[in-house]
């Protein structure tokens, strides 16, 4: 058994030594000093590797952040006013033909009128005064993220033996008599748009199938009462409530689109039928909330003692924008709804467009666009990018990356100093050694490779390191962040810093998925390898210089 | 005629002076002949060996080896470099060898040095290796190996290459007189069998007695 063993050990130190016969003594020499057994790694090389992964670490981690917060800047302005504005010089009545004008450009996909304006809105003893704007609800999405925006404003309410089962509005259900409002004009004003909850226990318990309603769609129409449904079949249901003179029976393929206003539009919870003869789900609806108008046009009707009532609106949804630049106090409409107000019928006050996917990326690509556009529209008008309405937001990002380069620059600079150290030392370790290479007939090009190797292993392993790093930071940013945030702000503290610094939602981009992002990496790794194979080279050669005697001399 | 060195001299700068460790130098020797220098501690004998294996210029003098001429006063070139790795071999007095390697790579790495690889490298490698009955440690780092143990693989080393001339800068300073004894015993015999030239540097009287030819070194002449 021993001598199995022993033969066995021989066997693969053969191997072992065969291997390291065969390949040239400085790709063997330089393996070895840096990795001397296999169980074993030598202290310096390892403080050499660490060195040059945290540096890597931080500047990729630091530029990509920066990125992130520049994608999600532009990002929000440009969901919140699309790729550019064309305003005419003095309102318009007449745009169908400019309109058609402006979609002909083929890399134009969506335009959308609007008209804007103030109007004072009141309920009851408060009053808000927000900036407003009518859209056309047909192309209003396709350039505005109306329905994100909806999305961001929507709350749920909680109930104890109920679920709020509100389906967050789109911009289908704005009509003329409807308006959304910014989440702080609602708070203003404490307006709510209409809900609808399902009571819990009086469903399940006289249900025999598996079935569970839910709303696909709740308009601004409805009022407030209880609604109760009761299945004849698996798609069959009829609908009951105080509010409607008489039962309707619905099937569940039936087209929401041909519904009635006023009628929730109840769907099945996918996945869940089927439903059995005799199940009954029980809701109630709250309806939305009103409110009064005023608008300027009306100042004169006034004054000539005309009587103008004001004109009452119903709220449909609240919306955030996530552009803070987008006014707090803001109010979306039709556009008739403006154009009635301001007693201006057919008038707009310009169009927002947006360009194909990705064409937009190239500022200058979008520059000679609104050029094209502008010439083809004529006197008249003015076609402005986003980055010209911006134009401050461009002096900021400009400075932030100035800022960004001088502290990027001296943290590139410490840990270029860093790794050259690490290198350095352990070069000037083996100066007798490389006399005595020298001393036994090496060349000084081939001892200086040796050393030039070395600094490129480790440059390459902490490379490799700190990219891996980068990508675990990136991965667990949230994790990380929330840690951060609560040994400096505590439990309470944590929901006041999310707000302002929103790492939470903030995307970046993995190399893999951009290649700005990529780029970093590539840079950042190439930049260490560069630097530690000089560093690993300069002190070697120059150490080859020295008199070989002098080397062997030195202590 | 394997080494010839006609009109050596060195001197180092010492403060403002220099101070002249070897003034006029000449010797010679046949291939398979042995020569011993003693001296002094401090008398230049490390440095006659450097300026011999042209490690260090010589401010005057020529160095000859085998038939390549040379001028000891300039510093040798790195085309030199395959030359002295085949010709020369020698034996440091602080070992010099290189720790990240084992006794068996400090051994081979002279011979890689030198362009051989291969398997008879590998195998005359610990035969040198067990003659110096190093043999069970073979793959040992040199820092757990005893002085004595590290001067039998730097002699090993300086000899894997079969070189026409080996300098031996005091190979038993660090061992007792029996295994000193069993060490010089080893070396002369390997020169006489291999038919290599020696130069060896020791303080001791036996040793340097039992090579071909005994020289002083003092005041920074050779005497007989
Ligand atoms: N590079 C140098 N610069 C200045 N002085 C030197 C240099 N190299 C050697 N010396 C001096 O030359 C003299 C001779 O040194 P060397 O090493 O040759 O002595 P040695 O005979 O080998 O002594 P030991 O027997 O102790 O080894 C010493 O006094 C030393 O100080
Ligand atoms: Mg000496």
């Amino acid at each position: 058994m021993k001598v199995k063993k022993f033969l066995l050990f021989c066997r693969k130190s053969e191997i072992d030594h065969a291997f390291s016969m065969k390949i040239h003594w400085t790709l063997y020499l330089a393996w070895k000093q840096l990795f001397p057994s296999k169980k074993k790694v030598s202290f310096f090389s390892m403080l050499a590797v660490i060195g040059v992964a945290l540096g890597v670490n931080v500047m990729i981690v630091v530029i990509v952040f920066m990125q992130g917060f520049q994608e999600k800047f532009r990002k929000d302005i440009i969901d919140a006013q699309g790729h550019g504005r064309i305003i005419p010089w003095k309102s318009q009545k007449k745009w169908s033909v400019q309109q058609k004008q402006i979609e002909d450009h083929n890399a134009i996909t969506a335009v959308m009128p609007y008209i804007q304006g103030q109007l004072l809105l009141q309920k009851g003893e408060f009053h808000s005064i927000p900036f407003s704007m009518g859209i056309d609800p047909n192309s209003g999405n396709s350039v505005l993220q109306v329905d994100s925006f909806l999305k961001e404003g929507f709350l749920k309410m909680n109930a104890h033996d109920a679920q709020d089962i509100t389906p967050v509005p789109t911009i289908e259900t704005l009509e003329d008599e409807v308006v959304f409002v910014s989440s702080q004009v609602a708070r203003r004003l404490g307006v709510r748009p209409p809900s609808i909850i399902r009571f819990n226990d009086l469903n399940i318990s006289e249900s025999e199938g598996v079935g569970m309603v839910n709303v696909l769609r709740l308009d601004p129409f409805v009022e407030s009462a209880e609604w109760e449904i009761i299945f004849q079949n698996d798609s069959e249901f009829i609908i009951s409530s105080d509010v409607l003179a008489d039962q309707i029976l619905i099937n569940l393929t039936d087209d929401p689109k041909e519904m009635d206003l006023g009628i929730p539009v109840f769907q099945a919870v996918p996945g869940s039928r089927p439903f059995k003869k005799g199940d009954r789900f029980k809701f109630h609806v709250f309806k939305g909330s009103k409110f009064e108008v005023f608008a300027p046009s009306m100042i004169e009707k006034v004054k000539a003692d005309e009587m103008v009532p004001p004109r009452e609106v119903k709220v449909g949804g609240i919306f955030e924008v996530p552009w803070q630049g987008f006014h707090t106090e803001a109010l979306l409409g039709t556009m008739r709804f403006m154009q009635d107000m301001q007693g201006d019928e057919g008038r707009i006050d310009g169009f927002y467009f947006k360009t194909m996917k990705g064409f937009a990326k190239d500022e200058s690509h979008l520059a000679k666009c609104c050029e094209e556009l502008e010439s083809k529209l004529g006197d008249g008008w003015t076609v402005i990018p986003w980055f010209v309405e911006n134009a401050w937001f461009f002096d900021l990002l400009k400075f932030e990356e100035y800022l960004m380069i001088l502290i990027m620059v001296p943290i590139g600079l410490v840990a270029a100093f860093a790794i050259a150290i690490a290198l350095m030392t352990s070069v000037l370790r083996k100066i007798r050694e490389i006399g005595l290479l020298v001393a036994m007939g090496g060349s000084r090009f081939s001892v200086g490779f040796v050393f030039c190797l070395q600094g490129f292993i480790i440059g390459l392993l902490g490379a490799i390191l700190g990219c891996s790093f980068a990508l675990l930071f990136m991965r667990f940013r949230d994790e990380l962040m929330g840690f951060i945030v609560k040994i400096i702000a505590g439990e309470d503290g944590q929901v006041g810093v999310s707000q302002f610094y929103d790492f939470y939602s903030l995307q970046i981009y993995y190399p893999w998925e951009s290649p700005e992002s990529l780029n970093t990496f590539l840079s950042f790794a190439c930049f260490a390898i560069l630097v530690s194979t000089l560093a690993g080279l300069l002190p070697a050669w120059r150490a080859t210089r020295l008199k070989p005697a002098d080397s062997l001399r030195s202590e | 005629m394997v080494l010839r060195a006609e009109g050596l001299a060195k001197s180092f700068p010492f403060e403002d002076k220099r101070i002249h460790v070897l003034e006029d130098i000449n010797l010679s020797l046949e291939s398979g002949k042995s020569l011993s220098i003693r001296g002094d501690s401090g008398c230049g004998k490390t440095t006659l060996l450097n300026l011999l294996s042209r490690l260090e210029s010589a401010d005057r003098g020529t160095v000859k080896w085998q038939d390549f001429e040379m001028n000891a006063s300039k510093q040798c070139a790195s085309k030199e470099g395959v030359l002295r790795a085949h010709f020369l071999g020698v034996v440091y007095q602080a070992y010099y060898l290189i720790p990240e390697l084992n006794v068996l790579e400090n051994v081979l790495i002279a011979a890689k040095l030198s362009g051989a690889y291969g398997k008879e490298v590998s195998d005359r490698a610990r035969e040198l290796l067990s003659n110096m009955g190093m043999g069970n440690k073979e793959r040992q780092i040199p820092g757990k190996l005893s002085g004595g143990e590290r001067q039998r693989v730097a002699i090993a080393r300086a000899m894997i290459n079969s070189p026409k001339l080996i300098l031996a800068d005091e190979p038993t300073g660090n061992l007792d007189e029996r295994t000193g004894g069993e060490v010089m015993e080893l070396l002369l015999e390997s020169c006489d069998e291999e038919k290599t030239a020696l130069v060896l540097v020791t303080h001791n009287q036996k040793f340097a007695e039992a090579t071909d030819e005994t020289l002083f070194l003092k005041e920074g002449k050779l005497q007989n």
